[in-house]
């Protein structure tokens, strides 16, 4: 849940997606700027962070990276489980992971925090020869379900950050604003109506 | 026997290999971040190494010694010993050779000898075999391994009864693959021995009357083992003291009793498949690995990807996992899906399958693997992993009990420990401790044959990072920390040694009856996920559910009976459809009776409609629930919310109290200080006037004065007038009456001090004077002339007075 400081934002992200789809490999680029060709598979879940600066405030990810194989999936609720925001990953040259996509966005609508900020990310858009999702496929699912959609390379970097920044960005923070600025319309104006007739 | 001896070499690391500055003694990578550690930390593990092969030396020699008939066998299990230690290469051979001359000696027992008959075929059946990776432990450790297989033949006893319950679930598979399952069921020891004695490699003709005769045998064979234990509390700590690099892979298949599982054949049977397969496997690594050519095939084919895509994912880059050893792994796992295709391949077991393979032969390492899984793991991986998530409750209450202050904390943050645990678990800490922790872990854990050793493990690391841990400031950081500080756990034996003798009193009993508190819960919960997912089924699901009823001949009751079995088989597949549309098209009978078909759908359809009835109502009445909830929310908000203004009011109206209370009292001495100065003013304004006054008294007094001074001088003026007058007046007087001058004068003088005959001549003097003066001003010439004269007489008369006074 993204508690909101001042200016620093702590958020919970979890990386979903099917096994291979390059979940670990994103979080890897985007942590420590890293690429392996074979990536030690994913038990359970691993755990990183990063911080982010976006305009005004820093927002610090706290990512679950979790296990993509399909039974691994009766643990997935504990990491997701008041997440700020997800980040759902196939790979574009496999159909099948974009179907399993598409069902972690059914269970997140049902089971999620309805506030949560969810990307979809079309992973391995280096393989563009290999590519069996088409990219206007993910994006018109990704309108129609109210997600954000980038095709991303952990191998080249290509919208690695880009997608963490613009998570960073949609994250609802100030929760309490709405007080503070209802109180100061109201005073303002009886203000202003003191000093104008004060100077005339 | 040579290629036994190739494959071997290839994937045993020689226990001295090369302190590679990336990759530790086991060839396994080292994390940047923790090169330096390592290296402090490896002499110290040269050392412990050293000393423990020692100690293991010791109490082997010991252990051969003591063996009531082995005397005879002595000097050839030395020399199995030494030559064990010199290199490893040899002794797959030595010790088989060994171990056959001793048990040849030694005669005098029925098993031993059933045991030698066993195992001269074994050895002619490597040499059969050429593909056969099989290697017989040294006979040094046959007490151990025989001690520890009578643990395996209990459970499997007691397992039984599950096992056949289980075999109906199983059904349809085995109907896929006739004949197999029977023996991947009772996949006991005993079949191992019955084999040997009819040395008969096909398992499939065994009769159920052959069973039964082991089983009668088993029990008098586990009965016997009851009456080792006096060295096994020595060789407990030993383990707790970690097991030598280079007995590991034997002691550990020792531990897991491999020996007593091997089914002779199983293995290869299993891979039987395979070996159509395995041609088409090359072919597609060479094509495209994730082509979907696995449809076609069996059901536990579906695993085929899955492992195909872990094997470069697991160690990689580790020089023992190169191509024949990818290829060995590739065998083991699609070995083990088939073995228990209701757990078939789960990410997890590429690592334990590598890990093993490191340190034995090919089939070793699948029996080592096969006992790991489906005894001390059992229902940890199956589809649901439904152990590992109770496993973690458990934890979570014994971390509870005994970290309270810890557990405050990280709720505080917000952190579950199964959050971190729970992967530690699942990987027995693969990949989270550094290695020769792990290994250290996975001595104790084998030895003992139950996950203890994963709690024991875990409350160990609590209580040697918890103190660092309750210092941090918010969920990242404390996870953060656990995860590098777990990683850096260099210190084995402390790890090791704070488990084993700090939470000793963590003991399988008790962890089984909390097992059982929980189960139920997770359970229920993993019932309502599957719900969950079912509800997002498409039509496919149903029409798997339709055809697996229509199966059955008509009849209501089998009919209900049926689609819970498929049911269980979803809610094992989670939601997966792939799998789920290839399970029903499996089952999916080409004749299509429409009749059925139309009044199954109507039940459903009902059904259906009646759960989104209730459905619905539950959301009525949960929306209002949360409507009331949100509202008393709300008001309590808003009622602290008003508190709180009130609270701020009066604070507001106290501060202005006390400033009004000070203005006041400010007014006062501003008033006090007011009223002093104009009291001083008043003051300063008398003095003024005063001053003013006094001034002004002193000019009149001076005007007084100086009329009085001028008044003074015009008497003086006309004193000395009327003197002169006096003298002109007595000098006429002295004119006329010479004679007598002086008396008169005197006399006149006398008279002018008298007064009062001097007045009126003065008077008619002064007159006649102003007269004169006005009538004739020659007069007064006259009498300037006279006043001229005057002051001489003046003079002299002054003269005179003075003289007279």
């Amino acid at each position: 849940m993204a508690s909101s400081g001042n200016k620093n934002i702590n958020a919970k992200l979890v990386l979903l997606g099917d096994v291979g789809a390059g979940k670990s490999s994103l979080v890897l680029r985007f942590v420590k700027g890293q690429f392996v060709e074979f990536q030690e598979s994913t038990i359970g879940a691993a755990f990183f962070s990063q911080t982010v600066a976006v305009n005004d405030a820093t927002v610090k990810f706290e990512i679950w990276d979790t296990a993509g194989q399909e039974r691994y999936h009766s643990l997935a609720p504990m990491y997701y489980r008041g997440a700020a925001a997800a980040i759902i990953v196939y790979d574009i040259s496999n159909q099948a992971s974009f179907d399993r996509a598409k069902k972690w966005v059914q269970e997140l609508q049902a089971q999620g925090n309805p506030n949560m900020v969810m990307a979809l990310a079309g992973n391995k858009s280096d393989l563009l020869d290999a590519r069996k999702v088409e990219s206007e496929e993910a994006q018109t699912y990704a309108q129609e379900n109210g997600l954000f959609f980038l095709e991303t390379s952990a191998k080249t970097a290509a919208n690695v950050n880009e997608i963490f920044y613009e998570i960073a960005k949609r994250l609802p923070r100030l929760q309490q604003t709405p007080n503070p600025s209802g109180m100061v319309l109201v005073d303002r104006p009886a203000e202003r109506a003191n000093t104008a007739s004060c100077c005339s | 026997m040579t290629t036994v001896r190739g494959a071997a070499a290839a994937l045993n690391p020689a226990p001295a290999i090369s302190f590679d500055h990336k990759r530790d003694a086991y060839g396994f990578a080292v994390r940047p971040q923790h090169l330096q550690r390592y290296r402090e930390y490896a002499n110290m593990y040269k050392e412990e190494e050293e000393e423990r092969s020692d100690r293991w030396k010791d109490f082997l020699e010991r252990q051969c010694e003591s063996a009531p008939l082995a005397i005879n066998g002595l000097p050839g299990n030395n020399s199995a010993i030494k030559s064990n230690v010199e290199s490893t290469d040899s002794t797959a051979d030595d010790s088989s050779n060994n171990g056959a001359e001793a048990k040849h000696a030694n005669g005098g027992k029925p098993d031993n000898l059933s045991e030698e008959n066993k195992e001269a075929p074994s050895a002619s059946e490597t040499k059969v075999h050429q593909v056969k990776i099989w290697a017989e432990i040294r006979s040094s450790l046959r007490a151990i391994e025989d001690m520890m297989s009578s643990r395996v033949k209990k459970v499997n006893l007691i397992k039984n009864e599950p096992v056949s319950g289980m075999r109906k679930k199983l059904s349809p598979i085995e109907e896929a693959r006739p004949g197999k399952g029977a023996s991947e069921e009772d996949s006991d020891e005993e079949f191992y021995d019955l084999e040997r004695s009819e040395s008969d490699p096909n398992l499939e003709t065994l009769s159920a009357d052959a069973i039964h005769a082991l089983d009668t045998g088993v029990d008098s064979h586990a009965t016997q083992p009851e009456s080792l234990p006096p060295w096994k509390e020595e060789l407990e700590c030993l383990v707790q003291g970690g097991v030598p690099m280079e007995l590991r892979g034997e002691l550990w298949q020792a531990f897991v009793g491999v020996r007593a599982r091997r089914v002779d054949n199983y293995y290869y049977k299993l891979l039987a498949p395979e070996t159509n397969l395995g041609s088409k496997n090359t072919e597609l690594d060479d094509r495209n690995r994730e082509s979907n050519v696995l449809e076609s095939v069996g059901v536990p084919e579906k695993w085929e990807a899955q492992i195909e895509k872990d094997l470069p994912r697991t160690f990689p880059g580790h020089p023992a996992l190169d191509e024949d050893g990818r290829n060995a792994l590739r065998r083991i796992l699609t070995a083990y899906a088939r073995h228990n295709p209701s757990v078939g391949y789960c990410q997890a077991m590429n690592f334990f399958a590598g890990l093993l393979l490191l340190l034995m032969p090919e089939e070793n390492a699948f029996w080592t693997l096969v006992g790991v899984l489906d005894d001390y793991f059992d229902g940890y991986y199956s589809e649901e992993m439904l152990e590992s998530q109770v496993d973690q409750l458990v934890l979570e209450d014994l971390v509870r009990q005994k970290f309270p202050k810890l557990v405050n904390h990280l709720d505080y943050l917000g952190v579950e420990v199964a959050w971190v645990t729970g992967p530690w678990f699942l990987t027995i800490y693969m990949n989270m401790l550094p290695w020769e922790s792990v290994l250290r872990v996975w001595d104790v854990l084998l030895f003992e044959g139950n996950r203890v050793m994963l709690f024991r493990t875990t409350l160990a690391l609590m209580e040697l990072y918890g103190p660092a841990l309750v210092t941090t400031k918010d969920a990242g950081d404390a996870v953060t920390l656990l995860q590098s500080l777990a990683g850096s756990t260099f210190d084995s034996s402390q790890l090791v040694l704070t488990a084993c003798m700090a939470y000793q009193n963590v003991q399988e009993t008790r962890l089984q009856e909390l097992r059982n508190k929980h189960r139920p819960a997770v359970r229920a919960s993993l019932e309502e996920r599957s719900k969950g997912t079912k509800a997002w089924k498409d039509s496919q699901g149903l029409a798997s559910k339709l055809y697996s009823f229509k199966k059955d001949p008509g009849s209501v009751i089998i009919g209900s009976d049926k689609p819970e079995q498929s049911d269980m088989q979803m809610n094992g597949d989670v939601s997966h459809l792939d799998s789920l549309s290839v399970d029903g098209d499996e089952e999916i009978d080409p004749v299509k009776d429409l009749k059925e078909q139309v009044v199954w759908l109507k039940v459903e359809l009902c059904n259906l409609l009646e759960d989104k009835r209730s459905a619905e109502l539950r959301a009525e009445e949960l929306e209002t629930a949360l409507m009331e909830m949100v509202k008393q929310d709300n008001r309590r908000q808003l009622s602290a919310r008003v508190e709180q203004l009130e609270q701020e009011i009066a604070e507001i109206r106290q501060v202005l109290a006390d400033k009004q209370e000070q203005e006041n009292a400010m007014l006062q001495i501003l008033m006090r200080v007011e009223q002093e100065q104009k009291v001083t003013e008043d003051a300063r304004m008398f003095a003024e006037q005063d001053a003013a006054a006094q001034r002004y008294a002193a000019q009149v007094l001076q005007e007084k004065y100086e009329e009085a001074s001028a008044e003074l001088a015009e008497m003086e003026k006309r004193a000395v007038l009327a003197e002169s007058m006096l003298e002109a007046t007595l000098q006429y007087q002295s004119v006329q009456n010479k004679p007598q001058p002086s008396p008169r004068s005197k006399q006149a003088q006398q008279s002018n001090q008298d007064h009062s005959p001097e007045i009126p001549t003065r008077k008619i003097g002064l007159l006649s004077r102003w007269r004169d003066r006005n009538k004739d001003p020659n007069d007064e010439k006259s009498l300037n002339e006279g006043q001229k004269l005057s002051p001489k007489q003046d003079n002299t008369n002054g003269h005179e007075v003075q003289e007279k006074v």
